[in-house]
């Protein structure tokens, strides 16, 4: 069952003097339970089709349906919404709330979706320890290793329950060890609750753990491989 | 939550928050005693000319005030004005006799106008026992006893039992003029008593103006609590014929700066709150620069912009709740200090005598300005909130995240 379908996606910046043609018209579809990589050089359009299949992006050209929901012309009100109930996000640079604990950071995100305050802390400690930081609840991002930051921001994307997980270079910022110990956290969390992760990267410890690469150059996809 | 991280972002740049604090503290302190000060000074001025000069309401013949002909009195003034004791709310009353004239020492003379006045109630109505300056109130001299003004005293070059002489126009029209010794000194800011007044016994003066037992005014002073209106009505209810007049009448002049005193505490609260915007408004627009990536983020993970809005609404709102109430305490202190021991402006105490107002203020504010002060702070702290709000909503989520 696919969770996103994109076809014919073109997006022109047109903000520039010269018009950027980010994305050439590409047709990717994500099935429920993958582990994709999309990878390929920089500015080749990985973080700008990140973006569009996540609704935090519109396309100049194409479609986007998400769980059977069409995104691509939904205004921006009802897109925020729906990113709340069904997209996660991980961002490179962690961007958690730096005045909440690790506890609220994952909190927060149910707290938007107006869970029960009982839910709210079950599911936070449960994903926390999942996650290998239990001991951290208490803790402010600026008291945590990027690693532990990064693991805190996974939490928070799984939070909500979203349909897919969209990681933008999630291991950009980390060291070896903590990109190990992340990636086997989001492998384990794919195997074990069929949470669909999506990631842009050129982090070649990604590569080697994703179960399907995409790969982008100029815009358009130049090889879809399933291991 | 939201709450919470309004309040935690308050304090994410201490520094910078306590600058606002800082500044609504001491505009909300500015404010309070700006305005107790001109209070004391309009409340003073306003109290000190009603209470021992022109009282809350005087009576009078209706031809009276035209130019003030001795024959114009009021009927039976005597028995009306024992009457008018009677009355519920009604603290006093007192009759004169009035006449202009001159008075004219060895060395100098000048216009004044001759009050006879009934000893008893009119220090009732008016306290000039209480303004005695140098000497008594009419005790010491037997026959012709006069009080005058300092600033009389000083143009006539006069002291304390020398010797006046009081010329002015009898009931039939002639000139007449009687001797008279200086018996007491009166000192008031009030110009009229301090330069323009010569109060006589009431009989003294009568008995030259030779027309009976008359009576040019009836003054009357009311407790605060009760209407001059109320007042004003029973009179001509029961008497016909008399003008009624309360102190709005007959001092314009004064109903217009009590009139000025309620819209100045808006002028004032206007003037300092739009600088205090101009505050909040550059510190959390810098809160929100600073936090675009931040903002970018909540975006993009699903809070709404109503609730991103409404959480730089509480953050500002959150520094007006922290800033007012030390404000409206240094600000209530300060004017219940100020109202024991007075401020001391004697320094200017010779312009601001010759103006009518005292050397000494008592600042006072009514408590609902404290409550329409923190309204205003409120509003202020809400309005200063908006652009910067605006601006938060107006991110655009995809280029926020990727803000250095």
């Amino acid at each position: 069952m696919s969770v996103i379908k994109a076809e014919k996606i073109k997006k022109i910046y047109q903000e520039t003097a010269v018009p950027v043609h980010a994305l050439n018209g590409v047709d990717i579809t994500i099935e429920a339970g993958e582990f994709t990589a999309i990878v390929g050089p920089s500015g080749c359009g990985k973080t700008t089709l990140l973006n569009i299949l996540g609704g935090l992006d519109h396309p100049t050209e194409g479609k986007v349906v998400i769980d059977n929901t069409n995104i691509t012309d939904m205004k921006d009100s009802k897109l925020i919404d729906f990113r709340l109930q069904n997209i996660g996000f991980v961002f490179q640079a962690y961007n958690l709330i730096p005045v909440l604990t690790s506890k609220e950071n994952v909190e927060f995100i149910m707290l938007l979706q107006k869970k029960d305050k009982a839910e709210r802390d079950k599911r936070a400690m449960s994903l926390l320890e999942e996650m290998g930081i239990a001991d951290k609840a208490n803790q402010r991002p600026s008291e945590l290793s990027g690693g532990q930051q990064q693991r805190v921001a996974v939490a928070r994307a799984l939070a909500s329950k979203p349909k897919v997980i969209l990681a933008d270079e999630p291991t950009a910022n980390l060291d070896s060890k903590s990109t190990e110990n992340l990636l086997d956290m989001m492998a384990q969390l794919n195997k074990e609750e069929s949470a669909t992760f999506v990631f842009s990267t050129h982090d070649q410890r990604v590569i080697d753990k994703a179960k399907r690469i995409v790969t982008l150059e100029d815009g358009v996809i130049i090889s879809d491989v399933s291991k | 939550m939201l709450l919470k991280i309004a309040w935690k972002n308050v304090w994410r740049s201490r520094g910078r928050s306590l600058v606002v604090i800082g500044a609504i503290v001491v505009g909300v302190w500015a404010l309070l005693f700006g305005t107790g000060f001109m209070n004391g000074f309009l409340v003073g001025y306003m109290s000190n000319i009603i209470n021992n000069d022109i009282s809350n309401i005087q009576i009078h013949n209706p031809e009276f005030k035209k130019d003030f002909d001795v024959k114009y009195s009021i009927e039976n003034g005597k028995e009306k004005t024992e009457e008018i004791r009677t009355w519920e709310g009604v603290k006093g009353a007192t009759t004169r006799t009035i006449v202009s004239g001159m008075i004219s020492s060895p060395k100098k003379a000048s216009g004044v106008q001759i009050r006879g006045i009934d000893k008893e109630n009119e220090s009732i109505v008016t306290s000039l026992d209480s303004i005695i300056h140098e000497g008594t109130y009419f005790e010491g001299v037997k026959r012709n006893p006069v009080i005058i003004g300092s600033k009389l005293a000083e143009n006539l070059k006069v002291k304390l039992k020398s010797k006046v002489v009081l010329t002015f126009n009898d009931g039939e029209g002639n000139i007449t003029a009687g001797a008279f010794r200086v018996v007491g000194i009166v000192k008031s800011s009030s110009l009229a008593i301090s330069e323009m007044y010569a109060f006589v016994l009431q009989d003294d003066l009568t008995s030259l103006i030779g027309l009976g037992d008359q009576v040019h005014e009836i003054a009357v002073i009311i407790d605060p609590q009760v209407e001059e209106s109320v007042i004003i009505d029973k009179y001509k209810s029961t008497f016909n014929g008399d003008t009624a007049e309360s102190w709005r009448e007959i001092a314009p002049e004064l109903a217009m700066m009590d009139e000025m005193y309620g819209s100045m505490l808006y002028v004032l609260m206007g003037i300092i709150l739009t600088a205090l915007i101009f505050g909040i408004v550059n510190t959390m627009l810098m809160a929100v620069l600073e936090r675009i990536r931040e903002l970018g983020m909540l975006m993009a993970i699903g809070m709404n912009k109503a609730r991103v809005y409404f959480m730089i609404l509480i953050e500002t709102i959150f520094l007006g709740i922290v800033g007012a109430p030390i404000g409206l305490l240094v600000g209530w202190l300060t004017i219940k200090y100020y109202n024991v021991y007075g401020v001391d402006l004697s320094n200017y105490s010779e312009g601001l005598e010759s103006f009518g107002y005292e050397s000494i203020l008592y600042p006072y504010l009514e408590s609902n300005v404290y409550f329409i002060v923190t309204i205003g702070v409120i509003i202020t702290a809400v309005l200063g909130a908006l652009y910067p709000a605006w601006k938060a909503i107006k991110l655009n989520p995809v280029e926020a995240l990727h803000k250095i």
